[in-house]
């Protein structure tokens, strides 16, 4: 940083005053580490301490604040209102003296030299980061757009784009058949979402198509589809072929790099025209480009394919229909027996068709159950004297649905737990079901009309799996956004092929920034919590755009202005940055240089930890800046017999995990040295080579979980980091030294009582070594 | 045909809160609940199950729901709030319309013998209705037990708990009116069901 | 009243629980002001007292954790701990909001640094471990407690030894005179997310809880199986501390049934399933029976019930259980009842005995909105009315973390819209 002038605050509350000799740390901070203005105080979170810190930023141009007190969780509020441009804290309490206790066995000199050598170390550290720390300058661009695409226009859609555009954004809406509303619109009711939770509904479709045509911020393409999607977030540029539209194209069909501006000075109809009908769009063709901001997918859900479920009796008689044909019947007010016309006064339901079955779908879709209670409803409408039979597994009525399904049971509706054996045509038509009815404990031969299989949902999303896929001419594949990404056109998809998000605690992250899945695209939903997913996911859409807007990171490192920059005369070509991202940040040039996307990047620094030649930094945080921390370390002389373990610990986990130690006055080893990291996935190599010649006995990465319960929260950065750690152990042999001397745990934030162990472990196991012999040099 | 719905809605129409039956959600904290478990064939909600499964003889001809001693754990404890106890003794009535109930059914015997009992008198005569039930099964067996019996029921005698009447001649206070009300709560019920 | 012109920006977020910090982040980040009201001394609410979330058998303070930073880093939202909303007054875009801060009788000036709980010696009992435990009458609500402030009993704060304590204090953060204070706030839209309470299993006369030592609950289970929880993280018995070998699950305690709560808590089933691996991971030797009505692992879900249905020591039994019963001399909670598949009655002795409650809504008990325009169901959940007060997660119905989460997502942007129509 340009004219930087550094003060450093030693705090000496909290008995950091009376534990180490805070003369030698200032004495340190002023000699060693060159630091012009250096300040002890009594309370520094005190008000205070406050205006001392400030008066030094006015008076003498103190631009870069070291605060060596607590731990960085701590009082972030606090330190916050300075408002320095560079600001960082030094863990002298919960790292030094809350952790270090004088045991009967320690000798009390060496225990208090042994705590003070740690408290100076962080110093140093904390010293030699902020030099090499820039104030992050947010990303901007003149082409930033607010503007909110959704693709869909089922309910979920709709109500991510009314919701969208009522918080005043404007949104595209694309939809790929001629009509909006998808399935919703095309039934004849819902179950029940108000109280008493016992009366069918109509359908939310038509007020929501009415809004949304009738909405002056909402452009309409109907009959679209997305042939690519390149760019990234407040800057993706998407070009939509499309049947009918809301708006007269003219000529402009080329589409390239038009923005929505294009169309405002078009034709407009809009406002007026709520029925659907409108006057311009419905012969219009072609194909166009608009710049989006944010994405929200809510192309929702394909029933499963009925004719595999052969084990059900379908295509054994015409009688033997789909959920959805019989929607269909109901809505026509004609509920009879396909094989003859006749009244179908008595119908079966088979609830799980094909769903919580290994053979079919594994997993339960969550609305079969409700819909086909509803349906049941339907019959008892239509008929009188109307039987119907609800075939079941188990019963998913959560919440106040139970309500509902009280309601079917009391209009007549009974309930079998069993299992279909065979299905056949009945003797006078319709068809005898014969089944195994597991609370009777007997076969039972059902005679009905109709058999209706409530058939499950499943995701309308690109049917690759991009994990597996990397090539780039997999975009053939049938892909709803066709991104041009480097890591594939499609959004990672979890289990079962849901673009889910991973996290219990963030249901909206997303592996692709500012694109949001919604509905039961993302997982199996009803209509009510498809219509509160949406509105989120509309939420999470605009604050994408938003952020960007501040150039700020969304998600888990929200606000974060730094990103990284590429120093691309030093790549090597190798892609390591390209693949690992786990965000698909960054594409290659035709000569596989990375070309990086700034909105698509959450700052964890994955790439920078991937790339061998280090050209990948951040301002506040780069592989120089680390190692020149930990090398600022006294290593002490091999014969002192004090050891040096060098540890870099995951700041969302591990390093919270670490300060529970001191807040519960645990006992860590004083040979330790501490360096949080934004992510495991920012380790990069180099620091373990350059840690092993500084003469560091051993480095201990704490990384959060991986594999299939991963609880990393940039996915894939502990992963990687073991994977890259496998590669140094080659590295380590060729130098002679003992590959375990680098070793990595999973550590989880309320392992405080199991970490010093493991620690304990690890210094054990590098004492059997004995010194590292780098040392020497 | 299973499940063929006319018996099930015949019960719930006729048989006394039979119309609850419909809610039952097969938890089984009926049978749990039911003192007399070991001794009936079909637990409440099995009854129920096989009601909406349309099997009406296997229903009426059992003599499940003449095992209720009406001891109410069943009903307090259903979480859809059947009137199970109500629900079951209404069950047996219905078996007895509709002429499937066993004659010689103990508990429906007993439950004949008490009613005609309390019906003559306005009250329990006990001595009358304890020598009726013995002699249920022959005159050599009704002495037999009342043999075994004797010492207690002449220190109840002797207590005055037990009066000597036993020909149940004693009639309650305002007897004419008892026999009034038991003649109009008739009429409703005939009513009721013409309806 | 404010002016047009001073209208208030202001989104107030009622309840700190996993809801109302969703939405309080969710609307911040956006860039709108949020005013976080908690009654609790600390932010979290139900999720901080759970071990381990299925189906990833992750622990909630790691979220939270996430949670925190994003609160301690946006200097749009404001928290207020210890306080309840007792009055709204006004209307949507104009709301007054009286709340009502009580004392915690430890200032801002609080570093944390231990020095009273240590020279404390009276003891409480923890609520936050369900009184299972005692706990320093002046102490950190619990170890990841944010903010990380300490709080005194306030019946302790009435003696001579909170006095002395404070004198104690190096920063002077303790205030045992402290009193509750009113503040009225100006806010455009509200968002109301006060979580819920476990239905208190003593009312269901017929399983004993409260009476049978050995029998527990889903809520108490998850201090218990803790390792920073009353027993360490050991799961042992209260009545002798006996390791648990042979446990029970029971299903829908409460739940679906009229006469406690008529509705399904959604949450339980796999809460049991998960319950069920705490105990299965502890002792291998372990034997689990889950008794329950339906098994509801709702969509993606089913493939953590797919994954607890391997293990072979876990049996399912489909049957509400009748009553519990139990043994005088050994403790052993006898659960007795039918088997709905086999027509087998069962009276079965078991170490433990687990009761599933469900959620009540705290809108239908403690936390019912002091205004006249909300519509309430019959459950006490509240029925949004989009009057600019938008009821979230579970003040709405019984939802899972992640739905709660989507709720309060989506009440962020209804309680946005309110501000930006002004």
């Amino acid at each position: 940083m340009e004219n930087q002038k550094i003060g450093c605050y030693i705090c000496t509350g909290c008995g950091i005053g009376d534990l180490l000799d805070i003369k030698l740390l200032e004495d340190m901070a002023t000699k060693e580490s060159r630091i012009p203005v250096v300040r002890t105080h009594a309370f520094l979170c005190g008000e205070e301490g406050l205006t001392t810190i400030r008066h030094d930023m006015q008076n003498e141009a103190v631009n870069t604040v070291v605060i060596a007190a607590c731990s960085p969780r701590v009082h972030v509020e606090t330190f916050r209102q300075l408002e320095a441009p560079l600001l960082d804290r030094v863990n002298l309490r919960e790292q030094v003296i809350w952790v270090q206790h004088l045991k009967e066995e320690d000798d009390k000199d060496v225990f208090e030299e042994d705590r003070q050598m740690a408290a100076e170390d962080y110093l140093r550290m904390g010293c030699a980061k902020v030099k090499k720390m820039d104030p992050p300058e947010p990303f901007d661009d003149p082409g930033l757009s607010k503007t909110i695409m959704v693709v869909g226009g089922g309910v979920s859609g709709l109500t991510a784009a009314k919701e969208a555009a009522d918080t005043g954004y404007d949104v595209v809406l694309v939809e790929k058949d001629a009509e909006l509303g998808g399935r919703v619109a095309q039934m004849l009711k819902v179950s029940p979402v108000k109280p008493p939770y016992d009366q069918l509904e109509q359908p939310p479709t038509a007020a929501l198509i009415a809004a949304v045509e009738g909405h002056d911020k909402i452009k309409i393409y109907k009959k679209a589809t997305i042939k690519e999607t390149t760019g990234a977030p407040g800057l993706f540029d998407v070009k939509i072929e499309y049947g009918a539209g809301e708006y007269s194209t003219g000529e402009d069909s080329t589409g390239e790099d038009s923005t929505g501006e294009d169309y405002s000075t078009g034709e407009d109809s809009t406002g007026e025209d709520s029925t659907g009908e409108d006057s311009t769009g419905e012969d219009s063709t072609g194909e166009n480009s608009e710049r989006i901001g944010a994405i929200v997918v809510a192309t929702g859900y394909t029933l499963y394919d009925e004719t595999k479920l052969t084990h059900l009796g379908h295509g054994t008689s015409p009688d033997v229909i789909t959920a959805w044909e019989f929607e269909q019947m109901a809505k026509a007010g004609n509920i009879v027996r396909k094989s003859d016309g006749q009244p179908a006064k008595r119908v079966a339901f088979s609830l799980c068709a094909g769903s919580r079955d290994v053979q079919h779908l594994e997993y339960c879709s969550g609305a079969c159950c409700t819909y086909s209670m509803k349906q049941a409803l339907y019959v008892t409408e239509q008929y009188e004297d109307a039987s119907t039979f609800l075939i079941y597994q188990e019963i998913r009525t959560p919440g106040q649905m139970e309500d509902f399904y009280r309601k079917v049971q009391n209009e007549g509706g009974v309930f079998i737990k069993g299992d279909i054996n065979k299905v056949a045509s009945g003797s006078n038509g319709g068809l005898t079901v014969d089944i195994n009815d597991k609370l009777l404990r007997t076969p039972e031969s059902l005679d009905v009309d109709l058999l209706v299989l409530a058939t499950g949902m499943m995701p309308n999303i690109d049917t690759t799996d991009p994990n597996q896929e990397t090539d780039l001419s997999a975009s053939d594949a049938n892909s709803v956004l066709n991104l041009q990404y480097r890591q594939g056109p499609s959004l990672p998809l979890l289990k079962w092929g849901f673009p889910d998000s991973h996290y219990i605690c963030f249901p909206y992250e997303t592996r692709r920034t500012g694109i949001h899945a919604a509905g039961p695209v993302r997982r199996p939903m009803g209509i009510s919590s498809s219509m509160t997913d949406a509105t989120g996911a509309a939420l999470k859409a605009i604050q994408t755009v938003e952020s960007i807007g501040r150039g700020a990171a969304v998600h888990p490192r929200v606000g974060d202005l730094s990103y990284p920059s590429f120093r691309v005369d030093g790549c090597t070509q190798c892609k390591r940055c390209t693949e690992e991202c786990p965000f698909g940040a960054i594409n290659e040039d035709d000569k596989s240089n990375p070309l990086f996307n700034p909105t698509r990047c959450r700052r964890c620094g994955t790439c920078m930890g991937a790339c061998p030649q280090k050209i990948i930094s951040f301002s506040n945080y780069s592989v120089d800046m680390i190692s020149t921390m930990f090398k600022e370390c006294e290593i002490p002389e091999e014969d002192e017999e004090k050891p040096r373990i060098l540890i870099f610990a995951c700041e969302n986990d591990a390093y919270p995990a670490l300060d529970m130690i001191g807040h519960n006055r645990g006992i860590l080893t004083p040979y330790i040295r501490v360096v949080p990291l934004r992510c495991m996935g920012s380790m990069n190599l180099v620091w373990v080579a350059d840690a092993m010649s500084a003469g560091y006995d051993g480095v201990l990465l704490m990384g959060c979980r991986h594999g299939d319960d991963y609880q990393c929260h940039f996915v894939r950065g502990s992963a990687l980091a073991e994977t890259r750690l496998n590669k140094v152990a080659e590295t380590l042999d060729r130098l002679q030294l003992e590959s375990e001397r680098v070793k990595m745990i999973e550590v989880n934030i309320m392992d405080s009582d199991i970490l010093p162990d493991k620690i304990n472990a690890f210094v054990d196991d590098l004492e059997a070594f004995g010194p590292n012999p780098f040392k020497e040099f | 045909m299973a499940y063929d719905l006319s018996f099930a809605k015949d019960v719930y129409e006729n048989a006394e809160e039979g119309h609850w039956i419909k809610m039952c959600m097969q938890c089984g904290v009926c049978a749990g609940s039911c003192p007399l478990g070991p001794h009936w064939e079909f637990s409440p909600r099995q009854l129920f199950q096989m009601i909406r499964a349309g099997k009406a003889e296997e229903v009426l001809k059992s003599e499940s729901m003449w095992m209720c001693v009406s001891c109410y754990h069943c009903m307090v404890r259903c979480p859809r709030g059947l009137p199970i106890t109500h629900i079951v003794h209404g069950l047996a009535r219905f078996a007895v319309e509709k002429k499937r109930a066993d004659k010689d059914q103990v508990t429906r015997r007993f439950a004949k013998i008490l009613w005609e009992n309390m019906e003559r008198g306005g009250r329990i005569g006990e001595m009358a209705l304890t020598t009726k039930l013995y002699m249920v099964n022959g005159i050599p067996d009704g002495v037999k037990k009342g043999m075994e019996m004797k010492d207690q029921a002449m220190s109840m005698l002797k207590s005055g708990r037990l009066k000597m009447d036993p020909l149940h001649l004693s009639r309650i206070r305002g007897h004419a009116g008892f026999k009034a009300m038991l003649k109009k709560a008739r009429e409703i019920e005939q009513k009721k069901r013409e309806s | 009243m404010a002016e047009d012109n001073t209208a208030s920006h202001t989104i107030l977020v009622v309840g700190g629980g996993m809801s109302g910090l969703t939405a309080a982040v969710e609307a911040a980040e956006v860039g709108y002001d949020v005013i976080l009201v908690e009654k609790n001394p600390y932010l979290g609410g139900r999720v901080a007292q759970i071990n381990q979330y299925f189906p990833k058998l992750c622990t909630p303070s790691c979220g939270l954790e996430i949670n925190f930073q994003r609160i301690r880093n946006n200097p749009r939202i404001s928290t207020y701990t210890m306080a309840e909303v007792t009055h709204i007054a006004g209307e949507e875009g104009n709301f007054t909001v009286t709340v009502r801060q009580n004392p915690r009788h430890v200032n801002e000036k609080c570093t944390a640094c231990g020095v009273c709980a240590e020279a404390c010696t009276t003891e409480i009992d923890d609520p936050f471990n369900f009184d299972l435990s005692k706990v320093k009458a002046i102490r950190k609500p619990h170890m990841m407690a944010y903010p990380l402030r300490y709080v005194m009993d306030p019946e302790f704060a009435k003696s001579d030894a909170a006095k002395m304590l404070a004198e104690k204090c190096p920063v002077k953060a303790i205030e045992p005179d402290m009193e509750a204070k009113q503040i009225d706030i100006p806010v455009s839209s509200i968002v109301w997310s006060t979580g819920w309470t476990p239905f208190d299993a003593s009312k269901i006369h017929a399983y004993g809880f409260g009476h049978y030592q050995n029998v527990s609950t889903n809520m108490h289970f998850e201090r218990i199986a803790n390792k920073y929880g009353p027993t360490g993280g050991k799961i042992v018995r209260p009545s002798d501390g006996k390791e648990v070998k042979n446990i029970a699950f029971i299903q829908c305690a409460g739940s679906r049934d009229h006469n406690y709560l008529p509705y399904c808590s959604r949450v339980c089933c796999l809460a049991s399933m998960k319950q069920a691996t705490y105990v299965r991971n502890q002792y291998p030797d372990a034997k689990v029976t889950i008794y329950y009505i339906d098994l509801r692992a709702m969509d993606r879900y089913e493939a953590f019930q797919k994954k607890v249905e391997t293990d072979e020591n876990i049996t399912w039994i489909k049957s509400k259980p009748a009553s519990l019963e139990e043994n005088p001399n050994t403790k052993d909670p006898i659960v007795i009842g039918e088997d709905t598949l086999t027509g087998e009655r069962y009276a079965t002795p078991y170490d433990m005995v687990v009761l599933a409650t469900g959620m009540e809504t705290n809108t239908a008990l403690n936390a019912k909105v002091p205004a006249k325009f909300v519509s309430y169901d019959e459950y006490g959940f509240i029925v949004n009315q989009g009057n600019g007060l938008t009821a979230s997660g579970c003040s709405t119905a019984p939802l899972d973390v992640a739905s709660a989460v989507q709720s309060s997502t989506a009440a962020a942007l209804k309680a946005i819209q309110t501000v930006v129509k002004g």
